[in-house]
């Protein structure tokens, strides 16, 4: 009787545990399809929440927001004072002073001392979008300016170095009179040039040259400085380009307030685009002569002549490694496209100065080759690393724009 | 007494097995109302909030992050038990479910009426798309967004939006609604609260200088009209843009990752046929609608404009060849100083200004690409692309010279040489993915029967198998058990059924479908079908072609 009692209690507690186990552990089966996908909709209502945005989208958006609606106000600035400063760090502010209008306030400092603090006043859509205004002042400050002395046959040994402390101011007005193609610029520009000796390992140019042998030494010199260009471009823009072209001759006067060291220059340039088998490759070509006339019995100061080397002209040369009253310079790239944002380029620099024009021809020229990578957007170069090679070396360029 | 102890330990013993085995039981592998023809969407999903993938985290992440993932093998998530897809807020069974005719292909999306172009009031600058165009409201007061053809282009920008929106809505995917019209700049309006914003990040009243500048970069008729493709509003409310991968967290009836959604992982091969190469988010739109009296979110492919010929702007030739980046080209390109030439660099467009560039002779649906990687693409398995590949099979080429017609073009060689090449794409696409898989498709039993149809045979892409063969067997649906009855095997689509199959209602049985043929060894794997018997007699309730981690349809990506 008390076993039969203990068999029942047992066995009630056995389905008991089992039914509320069964209870428990899982909501009625689902009859249908329909209601399975109900079930889990249902849960996750319960659950529902916003996207979140990762850090790394948060990041990213950011950046993109500036770049594309142009309104970076903090930006980094690396340009150097001037040429063969060495690399330079330095902060810019940008702010638009209308839709359109910018005004750029910046400055930098180089490896070799050089400094610089400008403003830039951009004004892009003028008349009717037909002209740009560029308004540019500001004071800067080399210390160690290369100078060899002139002429083709000078040696890297013979590097002498000049200073100078400049404040400058200029407008550079552009007119597309059809918003594209056919372009004329005019400009002027006012810059006080305080030649000082020259900073760094080589000997000063004042410790090599005198006043009577180099016009323009030890000077203060204010110019006045005038400009007109005429071309046609073609090009998608100036920063970045893999067809068209630029042809254009630009003269120049430069006028000594003391009438002591005025001249004039005339700029014949162009540039030349040529896609290969769709962009596969493009052939860049560019030749640039330069040539100065005298300004009566004035002389041109030294340090105003045209000259080659450096990171955007005969790039297996130092800065101002050639320097006279002429210049030409060619310069051919063979531009290797490894996608739309990267590209290669095997170039090769040729050129040389002259005193006399009728020498600017294609006898005796230096020349330097290389090999050089390229980051680009469509319309901007961001990144051009060159290695360039010649009798004197070879030399890494670093820079934020095309070579032309 | 003894006895009994051992009764009272079995009985114990009985029932909490029996509690227990309710809890373990698996669910049943059909469900009476298998298979589901539309997906339920029961959650009121009006919390849904506008989100908005940056456009440049997307490229980013798809071509660095994206670049090497494996494909997981996973069978699309959102496929029903006969391997279709239901009906949903993404997609809506068309062409290849059912008999489309020409002029509902025609038709396409356009459910309304065309836009009054007698009067265009501008709203908005447009804020996406690789070409001009502007919002406006038409002469009724109803707001379409305008694009314009390039000068260089004129006509194949806009007639590829018409063209491909009527495509994609064939496919079954939800487009906008696109009309080819007019605009007047003389007939235009500005709205005084219409604004443009301006680089310096304000905004500020349109100018009629501005839609003159915008008018610039437009292809002008000699009348002074512009030709514009007008798309209408979306309606509801917007909530940005869909992802490739992954859910909605803020919708609750958004259940399966995208990545394993069949609509997008097919996609992949209605792009590639059309030269669809701008795959992203900024490109899809979520918007919040109210159906069967609760908010639900709809999804659309909102710009389809970059395809056929227009695929690549007047300097481009690589779109629908590479990636934006493939680090694997960049190298082979530096270290051959370019000489390793892509296809594009030689192959033979047919080019004009109503076409842009395009060809048919040198695409290869598998190396085909989008611009950047995508997380569904990757997913694509076999199977997805085979059943996106017979909807390409149901479009004949009276089909696809009506969808062409619609472009408009001046030009009747222009339009004969889009027709053409879509007719070439897609025999390719056919050619690629039918014969790729076992491709019996349609199954019906009717007792004593068993007939099918072989897709990649009936598209004449391959030749009829030696024979084909069934693996019949009883299948208990409750346990998922299955015990084998018999082989049979024909020369032609009909097998007759073996005897011993069971009678009884609600009785299922399973049957494997393989071919021999010596071209195929693919086909030799089976297909596994299901039946049910009802009433009204067999009913086919499921149907696997590639089971779970089976081959994904393009090894190199």
């Amino acid at each position: 009787m008390r076993l039969s009692g203990l068999f029942g209690l047992c066995t009630s507690i056995a389905f008991l545990i089992g039914a509320a186990t069964t209870a428990v552990a899982q909501p009625p089966e689902p009859e249908t399809r329909q209601s399975t996908i109900e079930n889990t909709a249902a849960e996750k209502a319960q659950s529902l929440q916003p996207y979140e945005v990762t850090t790394a989208e948060k990041v990213i958006a950011r950046i993109e927001k500036r770049f594309t609606n142009q309104t970076i106000k903090w930006h980094p600035y690396l340009e150097s004072a001037y040429r063969g400063g060495g690399f330079a760090a330095g902060l810019g502010y940008m702010f638009h002073t209308s839709a359109y209008s910018t005004l750029d306030v910046r400055g930098s400092y180089s490896v070799n001392s050089y400094k610089l603090g400008e403003a830039e006043f951009i004004s892009p859509r003028l008349f009717d979008r037909r002209g740009e205004l560029t308004v540019l002042g500001g004071w800067r400050d080399a210390t160690e300016v290369a100078f060899y002395g002139f002429g083709m046959n000078t040696s890297s040994g013979d590097r002498t170095n000049y200073g100078f402390e400049q404040p400058f101011g200029s407008a550079l007005l552009t007119i597309r009179p059809t918003r594209r193609l056919f372009m004329v610029r005019g400009g002027f520009e006012a810059a006080r040039w305080d030649l000082k000796s020259g900073k760094g390992t080589a000997p000063s140019v004042d410790e090599v040259f005198t006043p009577g042998s180099l016009p323009g030494l030890d000077t203060t010199t204010t110019f006045l400085h005038s400009q007109a260009t005429v071309g046609v471009d073609w090009r998608a823009a100036h920063g970045y380009a893999r067809r068209g072209g630029f042809y254009g001759v630009t003269g120049h006067d430069y006028t000594d307030r003391d009438d002591a060291l005025g001249f004039r220059r005339v700029d014949y340039e162009v540039i030349q685009h040529i896609p290969i088998l769709r962009e596969t490759w493009v052939v860049s070509l560019h030749g640039l002569a330069r040539t100065t006339y005298d300004k009566g019995d004035q002389a041109a100061p030294f340090y105003m002549l045209p000259s080659l080397g450096g990171g955007s002209s005969l790039r297996g040369f130092s800065s101002f490694r050639f320097t006279d009253r002429h210049s030409l310079l060619l310069q051919a790239e063979w531009r290797i496209m490894a996608n739309r944002f990267f590209e290669s380029a095997v170039f090769y620099d040729a050129g040389k100065v002259a005193a006399r024009r009728s020498d600017l021809d294609l006898k005796h020229l230096k020349s330097d080759y290389g090999f050089g990578v390229r980051f680009h957007a469509p319309l901007v170069t961001v990144l051009r690393v060159d290695v360039a090679r010649s009798n004197e070396g070879t030399r890494l360029v670093f820079a934020a724009a095309p070579v032309f | 007494m003894r006895m009994k102890i051992l009764t009272l330990v079995s009985v114990v013993s009985m029932a909490l097995i029996c509690g227990l085995s309710s809890v373990t039981a698996t669910s049943p592998r059909f469900y009476r109302d298998d298979p589901l023809l539309r997906d339920p969407e029961p959650q009121d999903a009006a919390g849904a909030a506008l989100s908005e993938l940056d456009l440049m985290y997307e490229l980013t992440y798809n071509l660095f992050a994206l670049s090497g993932r494996k494909p997981a093998g996973v069978r699309a998530q959102n496929v029903n038990t006969i391997d279709e897809l239901p009906d949903s807020s993404w997609f809506t069974n068309r062409i290849g479910t059912r008999a489309l005719t020409i002029d509902e292909i025609v038709r396409g999306p356009n459910l309304g009426a065309p836009p009054d172009p007698s009067r265009w009031v501008i709203v908005r600058e447009k804020t996406s798309g690789a070409h001009p165009g502007i919002t406006a409201k038409d002469a009724n007061g109803d707001t379409w967004f305008l694009e314009f053809d390039p000068p260089y282009y004129p006509e194949a920008a806009t007639a590829a939006v018409v063209m491909a929106t009527k495509f994609f809505w064939a496919f079954g995917y939800n487009q906008v609604e696109s009309f080819l019209t007019t605009f007047d700049p003389n007939r235009m309006e500005i709205h005084p609260e219409a604004t443009f914003r301006r680089p310096n990040g304000k905004r500020t009243p349109i100018k009629r200088s501005d839609i003159e500048e915008l008018l610039e970069h437009a292809a002008r008729r000699p009348d002074g009209t512009y030709r514009v493709v007008a798309g209408r509003l979306i309606p509801g409310r917007i909530i940005g843009n869909f992802r490739y991968q992954g859910t909605r967290p803020d919708d609750p009836n958004d259940l399966v990752p995208h990545e394993h959604r069949r609509e997008l992982r097919g996609l992949f091969v209605f792009g590639a046929w059309t030269n669809l190469t701008d795959f992203k988010a900024n490109n899809t739109i979520d918007t919040v609608l109210t159906e069967n009296g609760h908010a639900v979110v709809k999804h659309y492919l909102q710009d389809v404009g970059s395809t056929f010929g227009i695929a690549n702007d007047r300097y481009q030739w690589d779109n629908g060849w590479e990636h934006f980046y493939q680090g694997g080209l960049v190298a082979k390109r530096l270290a051959s100083f370019g000489f390793a030439l892509s296809p594009w660099a030689t192959t033979r467009f047919s080019e004009g200004p109503a076409i842009g560039k395009f060809e048919g002779d040198r695409f290869d649906p598998r190396t085909w690409k989008t611009h950047t990687p995508n997380a569904a693409s990757i997913e694509m398995r076999d199977d997805d692309a085979f059943w996106a590949a017979r909807r390409v099979a149901a479009f004949s080429d009276e089909m696809i010279r009506a969808i062409v017609h619609t472009g408009e073009f001046s030009d009747p060689a222009a339009e004969k040489t889009i027709a053409d090449i879509m007719v070439k794409r897609r025999d390719k696409i056919l050619r690629t993915y039918l014969p790729a898989v076992n491709p019996i498709v349609s199954p019906q039993f009717d007792g004593k029967r068993l007939t099918f149809d072989n897709a990649a045979v009936a598209a004449d892409v391959a030749r009829a198998p030696e024979s084909y063969d069934a693996s019949w067997f009883e299948y208990d649906n409750p346990t998922g058990d299955t015990r084998f009855l018999s082989d049979s095997t024909s020369a032609t689509t009909t097998i007759d059924a073996p005897g011993g199959l069971p009678t009884r209602e609600d009785s299922f049985i399973a049957v494997d479908l393989s071919a021999s043929s010596k071209e195929h060894e693919t086909w030799r794997k089976p297909i596994r079908t299901y039946f049910r018997r009802s009433a009204d007699g067999w009913q086919l309730v499921g149907l696997e072609r590639i089971p779970e981690r089976g081959s994904v349809a393009r090894a190199s990506r």
